[in-house]
């Protein structure tokens, strides 16, 4: 076949032409984003991997909305300086409850996929009032503003759980109606702490790599 | 769609006026946007060596003035531009007035609106984090209608054109509007719980390889392929000179639509994702080399033998500075998605001065130089002062300079102090140390930006002046002088 | 192993990839040679001078999307990439990191071995040792204690000053470390009310100055006695066991002054160390710990 006719009569019709384009540019999605979607071992979570708690939720929606992302990776690759520094490389299972994925593209600061442990409450409550009282050279913004807010301020923790249990996460009737109690009189900052002391636990090094 | 309807009244003939109102505002608004998303990147850059400019507000700490940055340049100040100057050629290239001009508003209005108020929700911290897709659920829908009457206006106009082949600056345009609207809608699926908040549809490492196969196409789409689309036309047109050549054009086209889409996981290497996929995203990026030179090449050949005119001509200047710029991002970009340099520069300064190489040296830069041709056209007199487009180049090249040579620095710095052992195996360097190495960098970075935007700024001025047709004495002798703006 | 898709999508990724650039080289091919059109390209103008080119495609372009393709190709069969096909390499990102590990234990185990088994007042000695340990502190627990291991922040103790409230020998430093600690001195502002939370405070700060038996303090140190004597002992000396501090001391990790030890007495502290011992192996460990010994020494030789 002569591409170069078919195209004389692509380039003359613009049905064809959007047609062409159509069919071209999804080859790619087709090949790598249509089996991924099959393959279980994206989407089967860790054996020791729990959904995040209402607050730890509400705490990752903290993270997300401040776009903590642009800065941290939530991904330690399976390099040995990497798994040195931060603890075992990050495997697809450990992340079957993000929504979105949070790996993040840039460390202008550190990998914090297993952060969760590693400082105290009392450090991250210092840190976050001012990163540079307990890190000179850090350049991170201050959050004062997180502890002066209520965890759940617009009461939509329900609906986001509810959210999350329709995309099929494990979530009871029962936990979703107790989550306002469990969040009631926590501040934004309270939440952010809770998923950062989540993070990463499901492996250790005593594992391996 | 009926390609010949209308052909046959009169073929060849070309209407009395085009819709250019739209396009002039749709060029002032890609101007504001420019000045707007790149002074929200020069103080988020500031607040990188000066932390205390965060100054404890949320809505002006790092995060969410990055997203600010990202979504004005990207969707205000390129998408903008890629409207305006697609509307212009194609009614040229198509010899007929816009189709559905009201629909045209719309996309105007619409477009607009969601940039505004879309921004506003991002200082606010309405953020989905997904990276060049952080407006929530309810701008997304907008987009998506938006975006569909944009390609009911182009694909319109362009099926009741006058000519019988479509112009190849007209593939490139329709590819941005195809493919965008499909990678912005498989992404962007998600399941609200309020108005202002929604949980992707894709869990974890899923939602990893689909947003990245959205988020570099729309480096992809938007920032290349539409972006050629604008060179394809006001190359020649500025440089008075055929396509150098049209077999290459084809070629260049249909490859460029084939392989960058596979391209995304290379941003997922040695990430919690299959090796299948990374290794079909680096070869894919790879062949796609081709392509993009092919363009360039494409490009600097068309203007070889209208040398003469760079010493005199700014916008040709800055078209022809944009592609050399665009030759090292096309390069830089394939090597950085091999597996063994990829340990090195992920996740580092590289990456972000890749991505500036690209969005500063050939989008920013094409678009300027494209608007100091446009604008004199649309205003029907020469360029206001060709003195300040002039000092605007030499602006733009040094921040552009300055600010790559930062983040390469940075970058690899960064790449080999986290990656460095000791003689005993230790990780070498804390990540304050590492900090602390970056501050010279983010200073010339910052440099870098604030020549970059002050370019712009003096752009304004001067497209505005040539617009209002305010000029000041001294620069009128040389304007008539150098000018040839017809 | 390299996480592989089903046989369905294996097949499914394989079809469709090598179709598709079979297609490419196609069209590549065509365009260099095809039959020739070029006058009927040069008939079109699209805008006044806008029209395409006739210029043949240039060779050396065929080459190098050629090349490109043909390092696709060979990447292919060497690495995973189409379904199911490993790669003629068997390469995973697994793999990768296991032989780099094992590459590390050929290189470093054994020195790491010796270090981990090592003497503290032998590896203090030892520079590169030394250097080893320093980024060690560095990486791990410098956003804490300081780059410079003296404390910060009011919450986080300077490990120079030679005041361990958890024992100072080696076994205990390193049993800190690896195991953590967490101390709670409970509250006493109900037990003692304002007034009483003020005299023992008063109490505390005549302990710290060596003056604990001044007779105005009598009544207050009565209530210390039986409050306080059983963590902190009777003399005030602390209790490494439990993680109480002397008092009797000028070392300070909540503030030495009057009002914030009366503030400690009245709301009580609770201070937390975490376990590395998942994080660190027994090498890093002992390096700390030596590396602490040393920096205690610098600081009472320099307060000397």
């Amino acid at each position: 076949m002569n591409l170069l006719a078919l195209h004389k009569r692509i380039e003359r019709n613009s049905g064809l032409l959007i047609f062409g384009i159509l069919v071209v540019s999804s080859i790619g999605g087709l090949v790598q984003i249509v089996p991924s979607i099959f393959q279980d071992s994206l989407s089967t979570p860790a054996e020791q991997l729990a959904p995040y708690t209402p607050l730890q939720l509400l705490g990752r929606d903290v993270y997300i909305r401040e776009s903590c992302s642009s800065c941290h990776s939530q991904q330690i690759r399976p390099l040995l300086a990497e798994v040195r520094r931060y603890g075992p490389y990050s495997r697809a299972e450990e992340f079957v409850y993000d929504r979105p994925f949070l790996w993040g593209s840039k460390r202008t600061g550190p990998d914090l996929h297993r952060i969760g442990g590693k400082y105290t409450d009392d450090w991250h409550r210092v840190h976050m009032r001012n990163p540079r009282d307990v890190v000179p050279e850090s350049i991170m913004p201050a959050y004062p503003w997180l502890a002066q807010s209520a965890a759940d301020r617009d009461g939509s923790i329900t609906r986001r759980l509810g959210a999350l249990q329709r995309l099929g996460h494990p979530y009871s009737d029962e936990e979703i109606a107790a989550a306002p109690g469990a969040v009631d009189g926590k501040t934004e900052l309270d939440a952010l702490i809770a998923y950062l002391q989540s993070l990463g636990r499901t492996r250790t090094r005593e594992e391996g790599l | 769609m009926e390609d010949t309807a209308g052909a046959a009244t009169e073929a060849q003939a070309r209407p009395a006026r085009y819709d250019d109102r739209i396009v002039t505002l749709f060029t002032a608004c890609a101007v504001a946007w420019a000045i707007v998303g790149m002074s929200a990147g020069v103080y988020a850059a500031a607040e990188l060596v000066w932390p205390g400019l965060n100054l404890d507000l949320p809505w002006l700490s790092f995060g969410r003035l990055r997203t600010l940055h990202t979504t004005a340049v990207i969707f205000g100040f390129g998408v903008s531009a890629l409207i305006a100057t697609s509307f212009y050629s194609v009614q040229r290239t198509s010899h007929v007035g816009l189709f559905a001009p009201r629909l045209a508003w719309f996309v105007f209005y619409g477009w607009q609106a969601i940039m505004v108020l879309g921004g506003l929700s991002l200082l606010a911290g309405v953020n989905a984090s997904k990276e060049y897709a952080e407006l929530e659920w309810p701008f997304d829908v907008a987009i998506a209608v938006v975006w569909v009457a944009y390609g009911v206006v182009f694909f319109g106009t362009i099926a009741r054109r006058k000519m019988a082949p479509i112009y190849i600056s007209n593939w490139f345009y329709g590819a941005l509007i195809i493919v965008v609207t499909m990678l912005h809608v498989v992404n962007s699926l998600a399941l609200p719980a309020t108005l202002t908040k929604s949980y992707s549809l894709y869990p974890g490492a899923q939602d990893a390889i689909v947003q990245w196969w959205y988020g570099h196409n729309a480096v992809g789409f938007l920032l290349t392929g539409g972006f050629l689309g604008m060179l394809y036309y006001f190359l020649p047109k500025q440089a008075e000179r055929p396509i150098w050549s049209y077999r290459l054009s084809i070629v260049a086209f249909w490859a460029f639509v084939y392989s960058y889409i596979w391209a995304g996981p290379h941003h997922l290497h040695y990430n919690a994702v299959p090796e299948w996929v990374q290794s079909l995203a680096m070869v894919m990026s790879l062949i796609l080399l081709a392509p993009s030179w092919a363009t360039m090449i494409n490009g600097i050949m068309t203007v070889s033998g209208a040398w003469r005119r760079l010493r005199t001509d700014p916008a040709l200047k800055f078209i022809v500075l944009s592609l050399a710029f665009y030759g090292l991002a096309t390069f830089e970009g394939p090597m950085m998605a091999i597996r063994s340099v990829n340990v090195m520069s992920h996740f580092t300064e590289w990456t972000v001065g890749h991505v500036h190489s690209g969005a500063l040296g050939w989008n920013a830069l094409i678009t300027f130089g494209t608007f100091y041709y446009l604008v004199p056209k649309l205003a029907g007199r020469p360029l206001a002062s060709p003195r300040l487009a002039n000092v605007h180049f030499w602006l733009a090249l040094t921040g552009v300079m300055l600010y790559v040579l930062a983040m390469w620095g940075a970058g690899v710095t960064q790449s080999l102090l986290w990656l460095s052992l000791d003689e005993l195996g230790e990780v070498q360097y804390g990540f304050n140390e590492v900090m602390a190495a970056m501050a010279p960098y983010y200073g010339l970075r910052l440099l870098g930006g604030l020549l970059f935007l002050g370019g712009a700024v003096l752009m304004a001025v001067n497209l505005w002046r040539t617009f209002t047709g305010v000029e000041r004495a001294a620069d009128a002798a040389p304007a008539a002088l150098a000018l040839e703006t017809r | 192993m390299a996480d592989m898709p089903s046989d369905f999508w294996g097949g499914w990724i394989v079809v469709l990839t090598v179709t598709t650039l079979i297609a490419l080289g196609w069209l590549v091919a065509n365009v260099y040679f095809g039959p020739d059109d070029a006058e009927e390209i040069a008939a079109h103008t699209w805008d006044e001078t806008l029209k395409e080119g006739t210029t043949p495609a240039p060779m050396w372009w065929f080459w190098l999307i050629f090349s490109t393709m043909i390092v696709s190709v060979v990447y292919l069969i060497l690495y995973p990439g189409l379904g199911k096909f490993a790669g003629v390499l068997h390469w995973s990102q697994g793999h990768e990191i296991e032989s780099s590990a094992a590459h590390y234990d050929e290189r470093f185990g054994a020195e790491r071995e010796r270090i981990a088994a090592a003497d503290v007042a032998v590896l203090r000695s030892d520079a590169a040792a030394m250097r080893a340990a320093r980024s060690v502190f560095m990486v791990h627990c410098a956003a804490c204690h300081g780059a410079d291991a003296g404390g910060q922040a009011g919450l986080f103790p300077d490990l120079r000053d030679g005041e361990w409230q958890w024992g100072g020998d080696a076994a205990a430093v390193q049993q800190t470390i690896a195991g953590g600690r967490r101390a709670v001195m409970p509250p006493w502002q109900s037990a003692l009310g304002d007034d009483g939370v003020e005299a023992v405070a008063g109490y505390v700060v005549a302990l710290s100055a060596g003056r604990g038996d001044a007779p105005e303090h009598a009544e207050a140190g009565a209530r210390f006695q039986a409050l306080c004597s059983a963590c902190h002992g009777p003399a005030g000396a602390g209790n490494a066991l439990l993680g109480a501090p002397a008092l009797n001391d000028d070392v300070w990790l909540y503030g030495g002054g009057r009002d914030q030890i009366a503030r400690t007495i009245a709301g009580g502290r609770s201070g937390e160390m975490p376990a590395f011992g998942a994080r660190l192996d027994a090498t890093q460990i002992r390096l700390l710990t030596a590396w602490l010994a040393a920096r205690e020494e610098t600081a009472t030789a320099a307060a000397r």
